[in-house]
Formats: C-alpha cells, sequence, structure tokens
C-alpha cells in the first residue's frame, strides 16, 4: 500500500516536472493533456544534439553530429568498435569537452538541468579498490540532491535500500566493493541510479559482460523507467538483442548513419554503412 | 633512556607539531594512495627546496612564513610542470613527476651551494637552511608548531566539509562530474591541502621524506579496513603515534634527525600492517592454502 502511494507520487512528481519543462521548452502546447497530447508528448526530442563535433587529439572522434533522443523512449546507440559511442555520451554530459556544438537536454544546457539525470558509467573506469561499501555506493546516487555540507541520514538510507531491493542486492548491502562480481557491481550502478531518481538515465554498455540474470534485471529495469515516463538512452553492443529491448536506436561511426524508431532505422542498409559491410 | 624529555617544555612544543601534521597528512594522504598518484607528495617536496631557498636568497631572512611561502610557490609550479609536460607531451604522469622533481632538487641544491660561503649572502645566518632536506626538530620554534597547527586544522576542516564531494571524486570521477561535482575545484582542494602540509611539514620532517608522512599512514589504514571513514581514523591513529615515537628517538638520542625518525616508524608499521593485517601477506598465503588442501580434499 505504501509503496503504490510512493509510486503515485513519483509519477505526479514527475508528471509536474514534465510540465514545467513543456511549459518553459514550448510554446505551442495546448492547455488540455489528453491522451493524444501525451503521445505527442513522447515525440518531444528530450536531448538534442547539434552540429557537435569532438576530437581527443588532431583526429576528430566525433563528426558533426545532430540528433535528437526523443523523450520517453528506451534509445540505443550503436556503432563499431571506435565509433564514439561512449565518447559521445560523454560530450553530451559535459564529462568531454566538445570542439563544436551545442547539446540541449529538456530544452536548456546541461548545467541547468543535471539533477535530472543520472548517468552509468562503464564499470572498468572506476576504483574498486576504494574502500566502501555497496550500500555507500548506492547512497552516492543521492548526493546530488543533498547540497553541500550536508551527510546523507536516515531517508537516504532508505531510498538506497529500496534500490537494492530492485536490483536483488539486498544481502550485499555490506559487502566490500572488490568483492563483487561484474554482474553484481553493474546493479550497484544501477541501484545508484534508481536512488538518484532521475528523468533521463545515461547508461554505457550496461549489459557488457554481464550474467544473463543481471541483463534481466537491468533490461526489467529499463522497461520499467519507461513506464515511469523516464527516457533511457543506453550504448548497446549486441546486435540480437536490439529489437527486443530498445524501440529507438542511433547508428554512428564518427558520423551519423541513422537514427529513429527501431523498426525505421534498424536496417541492413544502415548497418552496411556503420560497420562496413 | 632518558624518559625525563617526555615533560620538557621545548619535547612537548615538537611533538605537538609533528603529532598533528602525522595526522592530518594521515587523512590527506589516502586520497593521493586511492587515486594512484603516491608520489605526488614525493614531487611536491623535493619541489619545494628550490623555493625555500630562493625565498631566503630574495629575503634574506629565515622567517618561517616567508620560506613557506617560497615552497608553497615552488610546489605550485611543480605541480604546474608536471600537468603542461604530461598534457602535452606523450610522456606520462610518473615520469613527469621524476624529471620535475630531480630537476627543481637538483636546482635547490645547486642554489643551496651557490650561496654557501657567498659574502651577498651572509646577512642572515644560513645555518639551519639544511635541516629542510632532512628535518630537524631542534630548529623547531613554537611559531612554526602554529603554522603547522592552523595548517592541520585547515586541511582537516576542508576534509570534513567537502568530504562527500572528494569521496566521489575519488571513487568514480566521471559519476562526480554528472552529478554537478565540479572536479577542478576539487582536484585544486585537494592540491592545496597536500602543499599546505608539506609547506609546513618540511622544516621537521624535511623535502626529501615528507611525502612518507603522507603514504605511510595512509598504507597502514588501508591494509587494516575496507570502510573509508576508518581507514581514515587507523590513519590518522598511526601517524599521530609513529610522529610521537620518532619525535622521541630524535630527541632522545643523539644524530637522529626527526624526519627519518618518524620514517622509520612509520615504514616500520606500515610494513608490519601489510605482513599481518586480516588481508596481508600472511593472511592471504594462509587461506590460499586453506583452501587449496580443502579442494584436494573434496577431490579425495
Amino acid at each position: 500500500m505504501k509503496k503504490d502511494i510512493n509510486r503515485i507520487k513519483t509519477i505526479t512528481d514527475l508528471n509536474n516536472k514534465n510540465e514545467e519543462y513543456k511549459k518553459s521548452g514550448s510554446q505551442n502546447m495546448s492547455e488540455d493533456f489528453s491522451q493524444e497530447n501525451q503521445a505527442a508528448l513522447s515525440k518531444q526530442p528530450i536531448v538534442h544534439v547539434e552540429d557537435f563535433t569532438m576530437a581527443y587529439t588532431d583526429k576528430p572522434v566525433i563528426w558533426d553530429i545532430d540528433l535528437d533522443i526523443y523523450e520517453n523512449s528506451i534509445t540505443a546507440i550503436i556503432g563499431p568498435n571506435g565509433a564514439g559511442k561512449s565518447t559521445l555520451i560523454k560530450g553530451i554530459l559535459r564529462l568531454l569537452k566538445p570542439v563544436s556544438g551545442r547539446v540541449l537536454i529538456m530544452g536548456k544546457p546541461y548545467k541547468e538541468v543535471y539533477k535530472n539525470i543520472a548517468y552509468i558509467p562503464q564499470s572498468g573506469s572506476v576504483n574498486w579498490n576504494f574502500p566502501t561499501t555497496v550500500l555507500d555506493v548506492v547512497m552516492m546516487g543521492r548526493y546530488t540532491h543533498l547540497g553541500l555540507f550536508k551527510r546523507p541520514g536516515k531517508k537516504e538510507k532508505e531510498l538506497a535500500f529500496k534500490a537494492l531491493e530492485k536490483m536483488k542486492m539486498v544481502d550485499f548491502s555490506d559487502r566490500q566493493i572488490s568483492e563483487l562480481s561484474g554482474g553484481q557491481r553493474q546493479r550497484v550502478f544501477l541501484a545508484r541510479a534508481i536512488a538518484q531518481d532521475a528523468l533521463i538515465y545515461f547508461m554505457d554498455e550496461p549489459l557488457q559482460g554481464v550474467d544473463i540474470k543481471t541483463e534481466s534485471i537491468i533490461v526489467e529495469t529499463m522497461r520499467e523507467f519507461k513506464k515511469e515516463g523516464k527516457t533511457i538512452i543506453v550504448v548497446h553492443h549486441d546486435l540480437s538483442t536490439l529489437e527486443d529491448y530498445f524501440d529507438h536506436v542511433v547508428i554512428i561511426n564518427k558520423q551519423l548513419v541513422a537514427a529513429g524508431r527501431t523498426e525505421d532505422v534498424f536496417t541492413k542498409e544502415n548497418l552496411d554503412v556503420a560497420y562496413g559491410e | 633512556m632518558d624518559l625525563s624529555i617526555l615533560k620538557e617544555y621545548s619535547f612537548i612544543v615538537v611533538a605537538a607539531g609533528t603529532v598533528l601534521l602525522a595526522m592530518a597528512c594521515g587523512v590527506i594522504g589516502t586520497i593521493s594512495i586511492l587515486k594512484g598518484q603516491s608520489l605526488i607528495g614525493d614531487a611536491v617536496g623535493h619541489a619545494s627546496l628550490p623555493g625555500i631557498i630562493l625565498a631566503f636568497m630574495i629575503s634574506g631572512q629565515k622567517n618561517s612564513i616567508i620560506l613557506m611561502l617560497g615552497a608553497i610557490i615552488a610546489g605550485i609550479i611543480a605541480f604546474l610542470l608536471i600537468q603542461i609536460i604530461s598534457d602535452i607531451s606523450k610522456i606520462e604522469a610518473d615520469t613527469a613527476m621524476a624529471i620535475v622533481l630531480s630537476a627543481m632538487f637538483g636546482l635547490g641544491m645547486v642554489l643551496k651551494s651557490y650561496i654557501q660561503g657567498n659574502a651577498g649572502y651572509q646577512r642572515a645566518s644560513q645555518s639551519g637552511l639544511a635541516s629542510y632536506i632532512f628535518g630537524q626538530a631542534a630548529y623547531i620554534l613554537k611559531d612554526d608548531v602554529t603554522i603547522i597547527f592552523i595548517v592541520s586544522i585547515i586541511a582537516i576542516v576542508l576534509f570534513i566539509l567537502f568530504y562527500k564531494e572528494i569521496k566521489v571524486y575519488v571513487f568514480d570521477e566521471a559519476y562526480a562530474g554528472t552529478i554537478g561535482i565540479k572536479k577542478r575545484l576539487v582536484s585544486m582542494l585537494i592540491m592545496i591541502m597536500t602543499m599546505l602540509l608539506i609547506a609546513a611539514g618540511l622544516k621537521m620532517v624535511g623535502a626529501i621524506l615528507i611525502s612518507s608522512m603522507l603514504i605511510n599512514p595512509a598504507v597502514t589504514g588501508l591494509q587494516w579496513s575496507k570502510r573509508y571513514e576508518r581507514v581514515l581514523i587507523i590513519a590518522t591513529l598511526s601517524g599521530g603515534v609513529s610522529a610521537f615515537a620518532g619525535t622521541f628517538i630524535s630527541s632522545a638520542f643523539k644524530g637522529f634527525s626527526t624526519g627519518p625518525s618518524i620514517t622509520l616508524v612509520m615504514s616500520a608499521i606500515a610494513l608490519l600492517s601489510v605482513l599481518f593485517s586480516p588481508r596481508g601477506i600472511i593472511a592471504m598465503r594462509f587461506w590460499r592454502r586453506k583452501m587449496a588442501s580443502e579442494g584436494s580434499m573434496v577431490k579425495r
């Protein structure tokens, strides 16, 4: 019962946030929110990328990408190794500086909306020997809501436990993070993102090298996010599961090859262009 | 051994300084170790020597604050040089540190021998400058301890205030960036804390061994616990205890410099921890053997 109330509360919260964003974003939305409008809403780009070029050295990794990612979609970013998939996400999230171009998220620059965004990095990018426990890592998801000098308290702990429950990791809450398997590590990351309670989730290869159980938990969570009105953007490498898991696809190979609904874009022609036959 | 030293005013002053400094270093040192940059303290410590000598040459005084400022400026220059070299060239950061460390320490030694016996720099006695290399508690004044006290408190308070941010930054830098933590600010904060501690501790511990204060207690802490809070407490305690013991040894026995004495005690504790802690070498060996024998029993 309590859970249901919480969920309803989250959904109303989300709707409120959506409305705010619509009001500030586009002017031509009609006043009443009928079913049709809700459907139209889902066609709204929540991430807008324009003339985006990124480079580590003198060679561009991402070249002049224009891209819209739609609200409430589960979007996969695919492409061959070195196509710049992770780099694109890092550029959108301002972790790396682009050479040129701009990004609008929910119609605003990243700085203004970062609290609505959760990022799940590749598990190799983290110092797993750091002396901390699973619960502690998940609580980090609340830091963005805490503000400077504030310590996480009872409420944060509760939210972290709820997230761990969803990931079936409660038994591990006291475990030192270095003692986890690859799949468990990924679930800890996802729990942290859940605790963060964002509107947009960016995941960098969350299904890379995880066990079947973890994969199904992660996919289940993505679907749940979608039901809650959230947007999920995932760097993905396994083309065989693409149609099952994702409703939108972005295909890149340094440049944008194609982007859109999976059934329209996930074609042999496009893949040939991206993966070079 | 003469235990009456313990009651001597000068010993109490010096011990208070080294203990507090070692405790603060224990806390801050965990950051550089967990970030995989243990050498940074070494590089900044060595690089501060020319700053001290130059500050003396320019000011003609051995005022602790002036010399400390020189050390800090040299430390910042070293830090920037390391960054520039590793950013612009293909040289890795640890190699860049080694280059800057040796070059600046070399410069410091050259400057020191240049002013030795040079009539132009006889306004103030140079004796005591050498203590910045190995550290000598005998030259410590109450002012020096006051500086150490202030700097250590600043470092610890900053660490406590920004604990959350520092922790995420060290554990998961990319994620920290996405939740609105200014990475540049945090890394600058860490650098400032490290440099202040090094500059304040130089006179006591010396440019060569100051980094051991940042490394050994932190290593000890990391051996005994897998919780960051506990690691910090253990690092603080082991730093404080070693500093006290080292200071006592250097005061009780003639010819023992303070820096090396403290370093020896710290290193011994760190080494024992690496050997005997629950996750230490010996425990690991034991578990491995136990597992192997149980495994072969199952097979039988």
